[in-house]
């Protein structure tokens, strides 16, 4: 399943915002770099700060147990993470 | 040792005449030892405010309207927090039971106490109607309503209502509050900067913390099982909890029963992250091993601990990991044990509230249990005490250990008194 | 003391302070009255930190999820420890202890907080805010910064705060509980507080058209100047800087604590009796008493009540003697921030102290008059005061090393 383009932007906007990622240009997060440990180094508040920011963002309802997990791993996961939230709530924002 | 006589290296020997404290399982200290003994936890629905909104809807709170009267027609109505109420009440208890009389030493009696919020929840109602007020909705609120907002209010609170002239400080170290200020009392006392030493902590449920713990997902829909397999976080709690500590000789001097030894002390930081703790609890591992070598006691002397034991997954792991870095092959032996599980987590009052749970352990020769709750964990190789007390008649010394959100680490020690050898 | 970082109204690090201090001119800028939370007519101002970017002391990954007072304090400490020629890697360790105090902690965070919590709603609280709450965040922010794993102490103890942090961290290292310590005090003056500060009749009020302005000891004195900002101390054992051939910029003297229990809640009391029996007692372990007491650097802000019982308790302690000049730092710097801890060195040093601003006329209930401008012969020794609304006080004396 492909993800939208669109939906990744977001993120990575997202991330610069919500954790104050400083000097940091959104495009120029890659697709796949980890998130939380090495790569953008995030830690676990960061996960939960970035859990109310998309669930501001995309009006969905992540779940404690879901948080951190493989879905959080990078940009891509977590875009194809929230395609599928978003798909099964019929949103039509959702990608193809 | 701090607080030693330079010359000689002897330190004062510091014990406690009195305890006081005010919780969710009464505002006495019959009512506490009582619910400890039964190991129910006190952690349930609650109604100090709208917690609708949250994910959890329980935690541990005081029964505002079993006040004793007499202490609330003493109140003014304005300024005065629910932290600062139960302060005042707790320290009244302990003072009473050691009976001292603080007049008589006014300016050699220091009060030592631990707040993480103060009196935040009245603020938050001031708040809230001065914002309104901003958005054109009502009036302002009366700055009257402000009741004492630092985290010093009940502190203070204390020192007033004693009319001491000493020291007063509170600490405001989060999680570790209470058993800081204990730890700076006996020091205190120990270095001759007071005589008699009023110490504990205080907080009340409010709205920041209970918003704050759920955002950052750690309280638990349940109340809380500490080291148990399914943890799944905090509960919060609320009350106040002091102890009266004084020289030995000048307890004995006037008469006065000591009920403990505060044999030892020490606290440190993990310096690693705001809000998990050093996964092998390393920072708490040297608080322990600080304050059995303040108490100049081997691991092996201890007999039980009274936990931190929050119920939170990484906080009771890097506990466990502490407690196994101190005491080897003994763990699975070593009687463990949490208040948390019965009265949630009181935040800057509960090392010291768990201070008192802990010596009434001792005085009773029983270590209260937890509830039975919930599957042992098999990465948590510690000797809970569940369902029922364990009785252990003998028991002679007592670890409490404390580890703060932020860091802070503290570890506290007594030592049964008629136990103590006074050759030290 | 080895090192003193302070980031405060006047500007970043001592020289800043002391340019201000010299002329006398209090550092004050609008308060942004914006949200509505003001009273009308009240205070305006404050003694607000105008250089806010600390980058040049910390990386913006480590600075990214700092409140501005965790900010301050590490900042600071960093500026104090680069002063005590202690590198990086050698400011942490066991060893090594935390003791602060603040009155507030983290005013902005905590508003944000709970401007959600009670306009939005309980699901949008930020995790992010809460971490920084806590009001001992700056002192576990500024462990993390160094390593430092011993004693972890943030006191809330108001005004008399600082002194208490830096007399309970001397007496840690006196005692052999830790080789060194960072101590001082943090404080972040936000329009919330602000506008609090203002309806408790807490701040000096405006007269007509112009604006408020603090009169320490003043006659007309109606309130205090609030101010932020931290400022940090090094402390060590003399014998190990000397060793390390560390600069002692002083030597830690008597520290002492009391309370005034007729003091109401946030307001100071009448109890100058007992205060003036305890400071008394203190300097009397000091050589020469009293007379040897070059300078006081007091904590009068321009309380009314405040800088009453100061006054009561110097003339009580002082017995008859007359009385030291009286250095009064809060009329420039304003209430909280770093406290009086660098003007506290600086008076040692010998800096120069321009008249106090706000003092005309001195109030005949209390027969004070502070420090006119005069040049001062450096002391050999100072008292600095902090006397809390609520009750609490405490003293520190800083001596030469030389």
């Amino acid at each position: 399943m492909a993800e939208s383009p669109e939906i990744r932007s977001r993120i990575k906007h997202l991330l610069v915002d919500a954790l104050h990622l400083e000097g940091l240009v959104p495009l120029e997060i890659a697709d796949d770099a980890p998130l939380f440990g090495e790569g953008l180094g995030l830690d676990s508040v960061d996960a939960l700060e970035l859990v109310v920011a998309l669930e501001k963002e995309f009006g969905v309802r992540i779940q404690s147990h879901e948080v951190g997990k493989e879905a959080f791993a990078s940009v891509r996961t977590l875009a194809a993470f929230i395609d599928g939230r978003l798909a099964a709530a019929g949103n039509p924002n959702a990608g193809s | 040792m701090p607080g030693a006589d330079p010359e000689t290296g002897t330190a004062r020997t510091v014990v406690v005449t009195g305890l006081g404290a005010v919780s969710p399982l009464g505002w006495s200290l019959e009512s506490l030892w009582e619910g400890l003994r039964a190991g129910l936890t006190a952690v349930g629905p609650f109604d100090r405010f709208d917690h609708s909104g949250h994910r959890t809807h329980i935690a541990a709170q005081v029964d505002l309207a079993s006040e004793p009267r007499r202490a609330r027609r003493r109140w003014k109505a304005r300024r005065v927090s629910n932290a600062d109420r139960f302060a005042v009440a707790a320290a009244r208890a302990a003072v009473a039971r050691s009976a001292i009389d603080p007049g008589g030493c006014r300016e050699r009696t220091g009060v030592y106490f631990g707040s993480s919020t103060g009196g935040m929840f009245e603020s938050e109602t001031y708040l809230e109607t001065l914002l309104a007020a901003a958005g054109g909705r009502g009036r302002p609120p009366a700055a009257s309503l402000l009741a004492s907002q630092q985290n010093n209010g009940p502190g203070d609170a204390v020192a007033r209502d004693l009319g001491i002239s000493g020291p007063a400080q509170t600490v405001s170290a989060a999680c570790a509050s209470g058993a800081m200020a204990i730890g700076d009392a006996i020091l205190a006392v120990r270095r001759g900067e007071v005589d008699v030493a009023i110490a504990g902590g205080s907080d009340s449920l409010c709205r920041l913390t209970y918003a704050g713990f759920n955002a950052l997902r750690s309280v638990d829909e349940r109340p809380c099982r500490p080291f148990r397999r399914d943890r799944a976080g905090l509960s919060l709690g609320e009350g106040a909890a002091a102890l009266v500590l004084e020289p030995l000789e000048r307890a004995m001097a006037r008469g006065a029963r000591p009920l403990v030894l505060a044999a030892g002390e020490a606290a440190t930081c993990d310096a690693h992250h705001m809000t998990s703790p050093h996964p092998e609890g390393r920072g708490a591992a040297e608080a322990i091993r600080g304050a059995l070598a303040d108490a100049r006691l081997d691991p092996l002397e201890i007999d039980f601990v009274n936990a931190h034991g929050t119920g939170t997954p990484l906080n009771d792991a890097a506990e466990c990991a502490a407690l196994v870095a101190v005491f080897g092959d003994r763990t699975t032996d070593l009687p463990v044990t949490s208040t948390k599980s019965l009265v949630g987590h009181l935040l800057g009052s509960a090392g010291a509230l768990e201070a008192v749970a802990t010596i009434l352990c001792l005085l009773h020769g029983e270590v209260h249990p937890m509830p039975d709750d919930g599957m042992s964990d098999p990465g948590i190789p510690l000797r809970l005490v569940l369902g029922r007390p364990l009785r252990l008649a003998r028991a002679r010394h007592a670890l409490s250990t404390s580890l703060a959100f932020g860091g802070a680490n503290a570890a506290l020690v007594f030592t049964r008194h008629g136990d103590h050898d006074a050759a030290r | 003391m080895t090192g003193l970082g302070t980031i405060g109204p006047c500007g970043h690090g001592r020289e800043a302070l002391a340019a201000a201090l010299a002329v006398g001119k209090p550092a004050v800028a609008e308060v942004d009255r914006g949200a509505g939370l003001h009273r009308e007519g009240g205070a305006r101002t404050a003694a607000l930190v105008g250089e806010r970017d600390l980058s040049r002391f910390i990386a913006p990954a480590a600075a990214r999820r700092m409140s501005f007072p965790s900010k301050l304090a590490v900042a600071a400490a960093r500026m104090a420890l680069a002063e005590a020629g202690i590198g990086a890697t050698e400011a942490g360790g066991p060893r090594v202890g935390v003791y602060l105090s603040t009155t507030f902690g983290s005013g902005q965070f905590t508003e944000l907080l709970l401007r959600q919590v009670l306009l939005e709603g309980a699901e949008a609280a930020q995790p992010f805010y809460f971490s920084e709450c806590v009001a001992n965040a700056p002192a576990a922010q500024l462990a993390i910064a160094v390593g430092a794993r011993g004693p972890n102490v943030m006191l809330t103890q108001r005004e008399s705060g600082p002194l208490l942090a830096v007399g309970r961290a001397a007496q840690a290292v006196r005692e052999g509980r830790v080789d060194r310590a960072l101590a001082g005090a943090v404080e972040e003056v936000t329009p919330l507080l602000h506008a609090l500060l203002d309806r408790f009749g807490a701040l000096a009020r405006p007269e007509g058209a112009r604006p408020e302005m603090p009169r320490p000891f003043d006659r007309r004195r109606d309130g205090f100047l609030a101010g932020e900002g931290a400022t940090i101390l090094v402390l060590e054992r003399e014998d190990a800087a000397r060793a390390r051939g560390a600069p002692a910029l002083a030597r830690i003297g008597w520290s002492g604590a009391a309370f005034d229990s007729t003091a109401d809640v946030s307001d100071w009391g009448d109890g100058h009796v007992p205060l003036a029996a305890a400071l008394r007692a203190g300097l009397g372990e000091v050589p020469g008493g009293v007379a040897g007491i070059g300078a006081v650097v007091s904590g009068a802000s321009g309380a009314r009540r405040g800088d009453r019982i100061e006054a009561r308790v110097l003339r009580a302690a002082w017995d008859g003697a007359a009385l030291p000049p009286l250095l009064v730092p809060k009329a420039v710097t304003g209430e909280y921030g770093g406290g009086i801890l660098a003007p506290g060195l600086l008076a040692l040093e010998g800096a120069r102290f321009g008249p106090t601003p706000g003092f005309v006329e001195p109030d005949p209930e209390i027969d004070v008059t502070p420090h006119r401008g005069a040049a001062l012969r450096a002391p050999a020794r100072v008292l600095l005061t902090g006397l809390a609304s609520g009750g609490g006080a405490a003293w520190l004396v800083l001596e030469r090393t030389s």
